[in-house]
């Protein structure tokens, strides 16, 4: 049951017109029951398994909060740390673990078969064990008050709207926000409205259109010529910006159909100029999550180290940051990549500020931001195919050599499609451009019923006209 | 030592290390406020306080530090 899915859509609706119906005192039952179904039809084993973890965890937060003395708060911190870790270690990495150590014996000339392996993958353990790690840790450190409320605390975790892929939302963001009444607005439920309607868009239009293509591209980078690599490569991050960040839009709007404000994760990401302020931009939620939980405390306790203290807390982050995306080698090189080019950004900072003044600070700009995107394209290629070798071919292939005529480097795509995507692309860019000076939807809003109700119908049209339908998975969902 | 004192050798640290003549800190102001003030350049500068006031910060200390407030109360504090 995904957002684009029938199911979901009845259910969407029903928790909907219940949570307005009934008395605020059963507001958060209504959606707690949602969202109990909508884990649960995937399977049952994952609503059992996510409905355990967060009581457990709420528990746990408390019994730090009852604490008296510091060594015993923190050897019962420590205790919950780790049991999260080591669930989540037990159902995302057991097998990637079981291998390496099969791998290692091997070296040593013992014959080991990896008996360890893991049953299933529950959809969402990312998402939730991050953001139940990062409540346990603000209730150490005294940032937020252990919660009292087992319903609250479960409907923060196990909320449909941001179960499957994020955002991962802070306590102090989310809790407060299931405390109060929510009445029905119609400004708000309809601008949740349009935000579902604009990720649609995305997602339909953008990403499910080329994501067939590329996948044919990645799935057998052999029998691609060199120019149909490249194109595949440097389209990539758009059609995953626009499946996720499309994916993003329909749960922040959804939420706020409901009255809740779900935190951001996209800032216009390809305006970055370097791949520092990039992940400034790019899946904020747990770029600030990994910066906020990770990043601070391993640099600020290798601090005396200087330069090399910051260079080793990025790459140490940014290692767990891309192995947080799944158990393989290649999500660890996608996240050194990342780690080393901020260091390089950090220690270059200088000389770049002196090119820049050298050549002008517009043709600097553009030239950073080709750069940043190009950088950010060449890592995700680790990403997207998780055997290195294949990767290795593709890296050493790209190239503008064709193997027929110019026509492959539509990658199979119609002329009819190729224009669509190249529009709505541009569309898109051209949205979060201005949608960035002010809030066009509220502007929307504000216009005469006529132009209003026209861009409505417009839109409505030119996702069924458009729009590619009969995937209904998200690229994020494996994470 | 009182609080205006402090600030004006803060001044002084983060025009140095952030390489920025113009910044004048006060109490409330906050990494977002400075240009170049960040997570990649925040323990440069909490190493180069320690080391001008010869004092050292907890790690849950730093972590908690909310603005320049936070800071100067905090070396008030450890050089009573």
């Amino acid at each position: 049951m995904t957002f684009l899915s029938l199911p979901f859509v009845v259910l969407f609706t029903c928790c909907l017109i219940l949570f307005y119906s009934v008395k605020s005192n059963y507001q958060k039952i209504v959606l707690l029951l949602g969202s109990c179904v909508f884990v649960g039809y995937f399977n049952i084993a994952y609503l059992i398994i996510a409905a355990l973890i967060s009581a457990i965890t709420f528990y746990w937060g408390r019994w730090i909060g009852a604490q008296k003395g510091e060594n015993k708060r923190k050897r019962v911190f420590v205790g919950g740390i780790l049991f999260l870790v080591l669930f989540l270690v037990s159902f995302k990495y057991i097998n990637f673990i079981g291998e390496n150590i099969a791998v290692l014996l091997g070296w040593f000339g013992i014959d080991w078969k990896g008996a360890i392996t893991s049953v299933f993958f529950p959809l969402g353990i990312s998402f939730y064990t991050f953001q139940a790690l990062g409540y346990l840790i603000d209730v150490y450190w005294e940032e937020e008050e252990p919660e009292r409320s087992l319903p609250d605390f479960m409907l923060y975790m196990l909320f449909f709207m941001k179960f499957l892929s994020g955002p991962i939302e802070r306590a102090f963001d989310m809790l407060p926000q299931l405390k109060l009444e929510k009445r029905f607005d119609y400004d708000t439920v309809t601008y949740g409205l349009k935000l579902v309607l604009i990720g649609l868009m995305k997602k339909v239009i953008i990403a499910d259109r080329l994501g067939p293509h590329l996948d044919t591209i990645f799935a057998s980078v052999h029998d691609a010529s060199g120019a149909q690599l490249l194109i595949a490569g440097l389209l990539y991050p758009i059609e995953l910006y626009a499946d996720f960040s499309g994916y993003t839009d329909m749960a922040i709007g959804g939420a706020m159909m409901f009255g809740y404000k779900l935190s951001p994760n996209f800032n216009r990401p390809f305006v970055a100029k370097t791949i520092t302020d990039f992940w400034r931009r790019w899946h904020m939620s747990l770029s600030f999550w990994v910066r906020d939980y990770l990043y601070q405390p391993i640099a600020a306790s290798k601090r005396y180290w200087g330069q090399w203290g910051i260079i080793y807390a990025l790459v140490v982050t940014f290692i767990i940051l891309g192995i947080w995306h799944g158990a393989g080698w290649n999500y660890v090189i996608y996240g050194l990549i990342q780690g080393l080019v901020i260091s390089y950004e950090m220690l270059t900072v200088a000389y770049r500020n002196k090119v820049e003044n050298r050549v002008g600070k517009s043709v600097f700009g553009v030239y950073s931001i080709l750069r940043t995107y190009l950088l950010f394209a060449f890592s995700l290629l680790f990403f997207r195919i998780s055997s290195l070798p294949e990767v290795g071919y593709m890296i050493r292939n790209l190239s503008f050599h064709v193997n027929s005529s110019f026509k492959e480097l539509r990658l199979g795509m119609s002329d009819h499609e190729c224009i669509v995507a190249g529009i709505a692309v541009v569309m898109l860019f051209v949205y979060e451009y201005f949608m960035s000076k002010k809030d066009l939807i509220k502007e929307l809003g504000q216009c005469r019923k006529v132009v209003r109700w026209s861009i409505y119908y417009l839109f409505v049209i030119l996702v069924f006209l458009f729009g590619q339908f009969g995937s209904e998975d998200f690229i994020y969902l494996q994470f | 030592m009182e609080i205006d004192d402090i600030l004006k050798e803060l001044d002084t640290i983060f025009r140095e290390i952030l390489k920025n003549d113009t910044i004048t800190l006060g109490r409330e102001t906050t990494a977002k406020d400075v240009d170049g003030w960040d997570s990649l350049t925040n323990m440069r500068l909490i190493t180069a306080i320690e080391k001008y006031y010869d004092i050292r910060f907890g790690l849950r200390e730093i972590l908690k530090f909310k603005n320049v407030g936070d800071l100067c109360a905090s070396i008030q504090a450890k050089k009573k």
